[in-house]
């Protein structure tokens, strides 16, 4: 009886403890609970959730489809099966686990899978859906508006997984299509407008894999080879009707007729090698790992219409290939001294070279206007090397540091070549060199204060001699701290974490000071109540120099000082109270402010859930959840304010 | 179903006696343990003493049965084990698989955060690598922060229940990032394709799904192989339309192009932005309404087409 309320204590705490979920499928529930039913040599347990789901949007419903999207219809909001072989010797398998979510018409769909047979096979699948709605309206003006649904699906399948030689075999996809906009700035290219223009996006993404481990002399040697393929073949139109000049009233422009077509077909084979051991007193593992990379396209764009200087007919074709070769070592060594003391050095070589020719011709007016060959070339060398001690001093305190070398150099050639006779320039290679170097130290200490109270601090600091951009980290530190305790019944936290950097150079200065403050508080006070309690402060601040043109009616140089400022505070409450047994009921808050003051809005999403029990084997689910979002300042053209009640009821067959 | 005892006598070498015996006084445990992954080594049937049943975790348990229970003789109690002892413990087994290969030097071990942790071998809430609870609950349980993160109005779909943490972090460690120089970013997974699984590759994680920013395009935005895609995005969640670091676009783009010090491709500053960009136009304000492609491009070396 004591074991059993135990038990029944720690999944409270379990249920309690829980992120505030979306409404539905129905949380805290234990979906496939233990009972399961013996068919033959097999148990199986499985359960379905379908449901109801609906939602009534008032205020801006494309940012709302853009951060939620859930909509109206009936779904498989969750369904769960599992069938294991009783003495692990079954005839095709030893088990199966199924899971689904959100089936049928919900935004988020995904399904897993795993049918394996003890010392024969194990194969994994899973398979998403994304389906994504952004309106653009504060980053494009609503000129990047996407409709999208992207599908990934992965298959992995290892043969005699538990014997000294195993192979793999797996297959991977990831396609996104729908309608989307985008836009084209046309006729000149600094002053020119913009357009908008229909696109169609389809990308494609398949992949294949083969590899063998090998289990010698305590060593284990994997090799995987794999070969991955890209397409995108997203046309782009104007859609119909001659259209007048973008984000620019006074602009005469207009564009009468469009059509680009811009095909990239590609592909990326690569190999994987690592070797693998794990002593008594030390442990050693390297890894070699090589990504080629090959793109090939072409682009076919004609426009018509007005510019600025009057009639444009422009055609514009370009061509060619772009490579990519990435290869990385790893040698990992750790050594254990003493039981108290692991030591672990890591160096790390990365180089990647990435080039390529582009081929561009412009015809304006059936004149030949242009006539270029681009070349560029970006080489990436990077070298690493880390140390790492932890020192168990006592049972109760252990501390550990630790210190970072990095050496990277960036090679860069940008050149272009006019390639028409009869005057055919050579390319300029300039070949542009800069490296980096990176010293950071960490330190930091766990400490069992007392049996359920846990600490744990620790500290970066680094400096970069040469950072790539002005809001790399260059002079910075970290602090990081948490203080845990866990009882039975109760888990408490908080913790600071404080990043600074300071990046300057002589003519603007960038600093970025972020210090988060957090904790939680989950209780499971009885059998029937459950409580859990968040908060978390994130504030941002960084001020970054910039310099821009503006003015009326001639533009001119300007510098300043981009400042941005964030203040969020983000609490969370869930609530869970077992009538019984006749019903559960769950309530939620969650709430996320950004007080400022640049960017001040306001989030917040109440939930409630109530359980109903009917037959031992069947249940009835309903739930509400409202999302309100606020904006106090507007980044697009209007406030995207929107409200919305959303909710499900659902019945949960479990067997 | 059960476990096969292990000698006639029931008592082997090394004070061994075999799981039917543990199966007496434990049957709760042992009941489902049929489901359980590390059943595997029982039912083979091929495994020593020491590798396999309850046995194989918690050590030999003959002095565990002569006293008659009690959590302080059985030699490898996990709830009364330093955190490194139950690191060593499991890897015994685990160590040997590139997924873990940085599990020695990882954050979470250098911060206890260890095997017991966040898996659950007699109750775990999810049978698939046994997990304490669902996998962003037991995140959530020390990186409230980052729970935080995942509520904000724009944000992966974590809580959604359509990716998860493990997606891009490997908690058992990962090798030095190849897009970055500091310590940070941590347990950022090196990805290949989607579901490849861990380590297998050597780019941004980001690549996994965002398949069509991975290149190679002639022109490169450099910072974007450089540094890594949290130049310009927050990756977990934003208060931010496509979780940019800044509300407004241009100002994204500017703390960068000021054409200051010996930063950029050049090492001569990130060039400004020309003269014909006057701001007081909005159609300049949203740089990325011309410089469509600015992840990369291969048509236009200013990523306009």
């Amino acid at each position: 009886m004591k074991r059993t309320l135990l038990l029944s204590l720690i999944a409270l705490i379990a249920m309690a403890a829980r992120a505030q979920d979306t409404v539905a499928p129905t949380t805290g529930e234990t979906v496939g609970s233990a009972r399961g039913e013996n068919a033959g040599d097999y148990n199986i347990v499985q359960s379905w959730e379908p449901g109801y789901r609906y939602s009534l949007v008032g205020g801006d419903e494309g940012k709302y489809r853009s951060d939620v999207n859930y909509g109206n219809g009936v779904r498989l909001l969750a369904s769960y099966l599992t069938v294991n072989s009783r003495d692990g010797h079954g005839h095709w398998f030893d088990e199966i686990v199924l899971s689904t979510q959100g089936l049928g018409n919900d935004p988020y769909e995904s399904a897993t899978l795993r049918v394996q047979k003890n010392g024969l096979y194990r194969y994994d699948m899973m398979w998403r859906l994304n389906d994504y709605f952004n309106p653009g309206l504060a980053t494009s003006d609503g000129l990047h508006l996407e409709n999208t649904s992207q599908r990934w699906q992965d298959h992995d399948l290892t043969l005699f997984p538990q014997s000294h030689f195993r192979f793999h075999a797996g297959y991977g996809r990831n396609k996104e299509d729908g309608p989307a906009l985008s836009s084209v700035n046309l006729f000149d290219s600094q002053r020119g407008d913009v357009f908008s223009l229909f696109s169609n996006v389809r990308r494609e993404y398949n992949s294949y894999r083969v590899g063998a481990d090998a289990d010698m002399f305590g060593f284990r040697l994997s090799v995987l080879r794999r070969w991955e393929f890209y397409k995108e073949d997203t046309p782009y139109s104007l859609g119909g009707g001659i259209q007048l000049a973008g984000p620019n009233g006074v602009d005469p422009s207009t564009l009468t007729a469009f059509n680009r077509s811009a095909p990239i077909h590609g592909s990326t084979p690569g190999w994987l090698v690592t070797l693998l051991t794990d002593r008594k007193r030390y442990a050693v593992n390297g890894r070699f790992t090589y990504s080629g990379g090959d793109n090939n396209f072409v682009l076919n764009e004609a426009a018509v219409g007005t510019g600025l200087t009057g009639t444009e007919n422009r055609l514009i074709i370009t061509y060619g290939d772009a490579k990519r070769v990435a290869a990385t070592g790893d040698l990992n060594l750790s050594v254990f001294p003493t039981e108290r003391l692991t030591i672990t050095n890591n160096t790390s070589v990365d180089n990647t070279r990435i080039g390529g020719n582009s081929f561009y011709e412009e015809i304006d007016l059936a004149t030949l206007s242009a006539d270029i060959l681009n070349f560029q070339f970006l080489g990436i060398r990077l070298i690493t090397n880390s140390t790492d001690a932890h020192f168990r001093a006592t049972k109760k305190f252990d501390f550990f540091t630790g210190f970072r070398f990095v050496d990277r150099e960036i090679r860069s050639i940008q050149s272009t070549a006019d390639p028409s006779p009869p005057v055919a320039t050579s390319f300029a290679n300039t070949l542009n060199a800069q490296t980096d170097h990176v010293y950071a130290g960490a330190v930091g200490m766990n400490w069992l204060i007392a049996a359920p109270l846990r600490l744990h601090v620790e500290a970066e600091i680094g400096r970069n001699d040469n950072p790539f951009t002005p809001i790399d980290e260059k002079n910075y530190h970290a602090i990081d701290s948490r203080l845990q305790y866990r009882r039975k019944t109760v888990t408490a936290s908080a913790g600071y974490k404080q990043m600074y950097n300071n990046n300057s150079v002589t003519l603007t200065a960038y600093s970025a000071h972020s210090r988060d403050y957090f904790g939680n508080f989950s209780w499971a006070a009885r059998e029937w109540f459950a409580v859990d309690l968040g908060y978390s402060r994130l504030h941002l601040d960084t001020a970054g120099g910039i310099v821009f043109f503006t003015g009326s009616p001639r533009a001119t140089l300007q510098t300043g000082t981009s400042i941005y400022v964030s203040n969020i505070h983000a609490a969370n409450l869930g609530a869970r109270v077992a009538l019984r047994k006749r019903a559960d009921f769950y309530i939620g808050y969650n709430i996320t402010r950004d007080t400022g003051p640049t960017f001040p809005l306001n989030f917040a999403t109440p939930l409630a859930r109530l359980t109903i029990p009917i037959t031992p084997k069947l249940k009835w689910n309903a739930g509400y959840q409202y999302y309100g979002y606020h904006e106090f300042v507007a980044v697009a053209p209007v406030l995207e304010n929107y409200h919305a009640h959303t909710g499900y009821t659902s019945l949960l067959f479990s067997f | 179903m059960g476990f096969p005892a292990l000698a006639a006598d029931g008592v082997s070498v090394g004070g061994y006696v075999g799981s039917a015996v543990c199966q007496t006084c434990h049957p709760d445990v042992t009941l489902n343990f049929y489901k359980n992954p590390h059943y595997k080594s029982v039912a083979s049937g091929k495994e020593t003493a020491e590798r396999t049943g309850c046995e194989g975790c918690h050590g030999p348990a003959a002095a565990h049965v002569a006293a008659r229970g009690g959590k302080t003789t059985i030699p490898h109690a996990f709830s009364l084990m330093k955190p490194a002892e139950v690191l060593d413990d499991c890897l015994t087994c685990h160590a040997k698989d590139v997924s873990r290969a940085n599990i020695r030097r990882s954050v979470h071990t250098d911060a206890d955060v260890v095997c017991s942790t966040c898996h659950s071998i007699h109750k775990p809430q999810t049978p698939k690598y046994l997990l304490a609870k669902v996998q962003k609950d037991l995140c959530y349980e020390c990186h409230q922060t980052v729970r935080a993160q995942f509520e904000m109005p724009v944000k992966h779909r974590v809580n959604e229940g359509v990716i998860e943490c493990s997606d891009c972090h490997n908690p058992h460690g990962t090798f030095a990032a190849t897009w970055s120089t500091g310590i940070r970013p941590r347990m950022v997974d090196e990805a290949s394709g989607p579901g490849a699984g861990q380590n297998l590759g050597n780019e941004e994680t980001c690549i996994k799904c965002h398949q069509d920013k991975r290149g190679p395009f002639v022109f490169e935005h450099a910072p974007v192989r450089v540094d890594g895609c949290e130049s310009c995005h927050f990756p977990h969640g934003s208060m931010n339309s496509k979780l940019l670091r800044r509300p407004v676009v241009y100002t994204v783009c500017l703390e960068c192009h000021n054409g200051a010090g010996t930063f950029g491709i050049t090492g001569s500053g990130v060039i400004a932005t020309s003269s014909a960009h006057n701001l007081l136009d909005p159609r300049f304000r949203n740089c990325t309404n011309c410089h469509v492609r600015i992840h990369g491009s291969n048509a236009d070396p200013n990523f306009l087409r």
